[in-house]
C-alpha cells in the first residue's frame, strides 16, 4: 500500500508554528528597535537595531533585584518541588491503608482554584512570619499535586525487581529513591523542573500579596511596576519581556525531549 | 555459610492464604530447589526468606538466628531476579560492585571481588557496557556475578533462566551447576521447571496451593513420590493415573516396555497420537475411556489407529489413595 506523502503535514505543522511564533518575533523586533506597534503597514525586518532599550531596563529599574529574587524564589520551589513531590510521589506507590482515599483527596485539591486558598495560605504565611521573604514567596510553590502524580506515575514504571534488588543489595527508602528511582525518572525530573520554573517564574498574585518592599519583588511584579512608572516605554517593556522570557525558553529547550516524555509517560505501552 | 531453618511458616494477603505453615531445614552447603506449579507460593516463600515480603506468621531462621524482623540487607543474603534486575544506569562493574559500596567494602577489595566473579563468569570483556548492550545470557551472567562478588549466607535464585530461550536455557543451567562446583554456598532455586529442579538440585521441595507436597532427592521424588501431585508433577510426560476401585495406580511413560510374551498385557488399547521423537517415539492410546502415554523406542508404532500392547514391571508401578491422593 502506497503511504501518503508526508509533506501537506509538514506543511500545515510549519504554517502553525509560524502563526505560533509570530508574537515572540513581534516582541524581539519592538524590543531591538522601539518603533509604534500601531504602525501601519507594519515592518516586518527591524530597521536600524539597538539595545539602548535593554540597557535603559537594566539601569532604569532594580531589574538586577528582580532577577535575583525570581531566581531565589524558584530556585527554592524547584529544590522543594524535587524533595516534596519525590517523596510524596514514592509513598503513593506504596500500598497502605487509606491510599486510595489520600490520592482522592490530592486529585480533589487539584480541582480547588488558588485563589479561593489565597487567604488560608497568607495567614499561614503571616503565622509562620515569612512575609515579604523569599521562602515566603516560594511557599505554597513548594509542593504541586500534577508533579505529584507525575512522580508517582513515572516511579511506578520501575520495575519492582529493581526495588527488591536495591533493599537486598542494603540500600534504604531515601537511597533507593536517590540512588535507583530518581535516575531512572529523569523525564519526570525535567517535567517538575520545568513546570515548577514556569509556574514559579511567572507567579504575580500571590507575589503581589506577600511582598511588602520593592526589593522583596520578582520579575513579574517589576513588570507591572515598570508600567506604572514608566512611560511611552515600548521598546523598554518589550525588552523587559524578552529579559523574563529567555531564562525559561533555554531551561524548556534544554529539556524539551525529557520534558515531553514525562508528560506522555504511561500514555504509551513500551 | 549457613543452614536456614523455615518454622510454621503461613503468608496471607488479606483474607487469602497463600502459604499454609511450611516446615524445612536446609543444610548448610545445600542446593535446594522450590518446585510447583504458578500460584504455588515458591516465589513468595523465596521472597520472604529474602526479607522482601513480610512473614503473617512462624520463623525463619539463617545460620541459627531468626530473621523475621531484619531487613533484606541485615540477612546477609544475595538475590537473582527473573527478569535479571540490573541497575539500567550503571556499568556491568558498577552493577557487580553496587552493594558492596553500601557496606563499607574497601575499593580495592571491590575491585578484586568484581574481577574475580568476572573470571568465574567469563564476563571480564563486559565490565563496562550497560546492562542494554548485554544479551540475554550475559545479563544473567552480570546477575549472577552481582550475587557471588556479595559473598553472602544465602544465594536466592528466582526463576533466573525464565526469561530465556530454550538453548540458553540449557546452557545456563549448565553454567549453574558448575558454578556451584566453585562457589559452595546454600542456595535456594525457585523454579517451575523441573527439569531445572532434577538436575541442579540437591533436595527438590515441592510445592502445591501453598503446602509442601513431598521434600526429597531428585530421585526420591521420581522414584517414589509421595502424592498423586507429585507424581504428576514431576517427570515429563507425567505418570499415567488408572484408576482402580479406590486406589489410582501410576505409572511412567518410560516405564511402559512393548509386550511380546504370551501372557496378557498390562495395558492394550488403540493408538490415538503417535509423536515421534527421534531418540524415541511417544504413543497416546486410550485405555477404557483414559489417556495413556507411553515412551517407546522408535519406529514400534508408526501411526493412530494401531493396536499397542504394553508391559510393565511391577516394581515399577505406584498406588495412591483416591480420595487423600497420598501414596500408599
Amino acid at each position: 500500500m502506497r503511504r501518503a506523502p508526508s509533506w501537506p503535514r509538514h506543511a500545515i505543522m510549519i504554517a502553525v508554528s509560524v502563526l505560533m511564533l509570530i508574537p515572540f518575533y513581534w516582541v524581539l523586533k519592538t524590543s531591538l528597535t522601539g518603533e509604534n506597534i500601531y504602525a501601519y503597514p507594519p515592518r516586518i525586518v527591524p530597521v536600524d537595531p539597538h539595545l539602548y532599550n535593554y540597557v535603559d531596563v537594566w539601569y532604569l529599574i532594580p531589574f538586577p533585584r528582580y532577577l535575583l529574587n525570581s531566581l531565589i524564589v524558584t530556585a527554592m520551589a524547584i529544590c522543594g518541588n524535587l524533595l516534596f513531590n519525590t517523596a510524596a510521589g514514592y509513598a503513593l506507590t506504596k500500598q497502605f491503608p487509606g491510599r486510595r482515599w489520600i490520592v482522592l483527596l490530592l486529585l480533589s485539591c487539584m480541582l480547588i482554584p488558588f485563589q479561593a486558598t489565597i487567604i488560608p495560605a497568607y495567614l499561614i504565611t503571616a503565622q509562620l512570619g515569612v512575609l515579604n521573604t523569599h521562602l515566603g514567596i516560594a511557599l505554597p510553590l513548594l509542593s504541586t499535586i500534577i508533579c505529584i502524580f507525575i512522580f508517582k506515575a513515572s516511579f511506578e514504571s520501575v520495575p519492582r525487581s529493581l526495588i527488591d534488588a536495591a533493599r537486598v543489595d542494603g540500600l534504604g527508602e531515601w537511597r533507593i529513591v536517590v540512588r535507583i528511582l530518581l535516575p531512572l525518572s529523569k523525564s519526570a525530573v525535567a517535567t517538575n523542573v520545568i513546570l515548577t520554573f514556569i509556574w514559579s517564574w511567572n507567579a504575580f498574585m500571590w507575589p503581589l500579596i506577600v511582598t511588602r518592599s520593592p526589593e522583596m519583588q520578582t520579575l513579574p511584579l517589576g513588570l507591572a511596576r515598570f508600567l506604572s512608572v514608566l512611560e511611552d516605554t515600548t521598546g523598554a517593556l518589550y525588552a523587559f519581556v524578552v529579559l523574563v522570557l529567555v531564562p525559561g525558553l533555554a531551561i524548556f529547550l534544554m529539556a524539551q525531549k525529557e520534558f515531553i516524555r514525562g508528560l506522555t509517560s504511561g500514555a504509551t505501552k513500551g | 555459610m549457613a543452614g536456614i531453618t523455615l518454622r510454621a511458616v503461613r503468608k496471607s494477603f488479606g483474607e487469602v492464604a497463600v502459604v499454609h505453615g511450611v516446615d524445612l531445614e536446609i543444610a548448610d552447603r545445600e542446593f535446594v530447589v522450590f518446585v510447583g506449579p504458578s500460584g504455588c507460593g515458591k516465589s513468595t516463600l523465596l521472597r520472604m526468606i529474602a526479607g522482601l515480603e513480610d512473614i503473617t506468621s512462624g520463623e525463619i531462621s539463617i545460620d541459627g538466628r531468626v530473621v523475621n524482623e531484619l531487613d533484606p540487607k541485615d540477612r546477609d543474603v544475595a538475590m537473582v531476579f527473573q527478569d535479571y534486575a540490573l541497575y539500567p544506569h550503571m556499568t556491568v562493574y558498577e552493577n557487580m560492585a553496587f552493594s558492596m559500596r553500601y557496606r563499607g567494602v574497601a575499593k580495592d577489595e571491590i575491585r578484586r571481588r568484581v574481577g574475580h566473579a568476572a573470571k568465574i563468569l567469563d564476563i571480564e570483556s563486559l565490565v563496562a557496557r550497560m546492562p542494554r548492550q548485554l544479551s540475554g545470557g550475559q545479563r544473567q551472567r552480570v546477575a549472577m556475578g552481582r550475587a557471588i562478588v556479595r559473598d553472602p549466607k544465602v544465594f536466592l535464585f528466582d526463576e533466573p533462566l525464565s526469561n530465556l530461550d530454550a538453548k540458553l536455557r540449557v546452557q545456563m543451567r549448565t553454567e549453574i551447576k558448575r558454578l556451584r562446583e566453585r562457589v559452595a554456598t546454600t542456595t535456594i532455586y525457585v523454579t517451575h521447571d523441573q527439569v531445572e529442579a532434577m538436575t541442579l538440585a540437591d533436595r527438590i521441595v515441592i510445592l502445591n496451593h501453598g503446602r509442601i507436597e513431598q521434600i526429597g532427592t531428585p530421585e526420591e521424588v521420581y522414584d517414589t513420590p509421595a502424592t498423586v501431585f507429585v507424581a504428576g508433577f514431576i517427570g515429563a510426560p507425567p505418570m499415567n493415573l488408572l484408576p482402580q476401585q479406590d486406589v489410582l495406580m501410576g505409572v511412567r511413560p518410560e516405564h511402559l516396555v512393548w509386550h511380546s510374551g504370551s501372557e496378557a498385557p498390562f495395558l492394550s488399547g488403540r493408538a490415538t497420537v503417535v509423536e515421534p521423537l527421534g531418540s524415541d517415539t511417544l504413543v497416546s492410546l486410550d485405555v477404557a475411556g483414559t489417556q495413556v502415554i507411553a515412551r517407546l523406542p522408535p519406529k514400534l508404532v508408526r501411526r493412530a489407529g494401531e493396536e499397542v500392547a504394553l508391559a510393565a514391571d511391577p516394581a515399577n508401578i505406584h498406588y495412591f489413595d483416591r480420595t487423600t491422593g497420598n501414596r500408599r
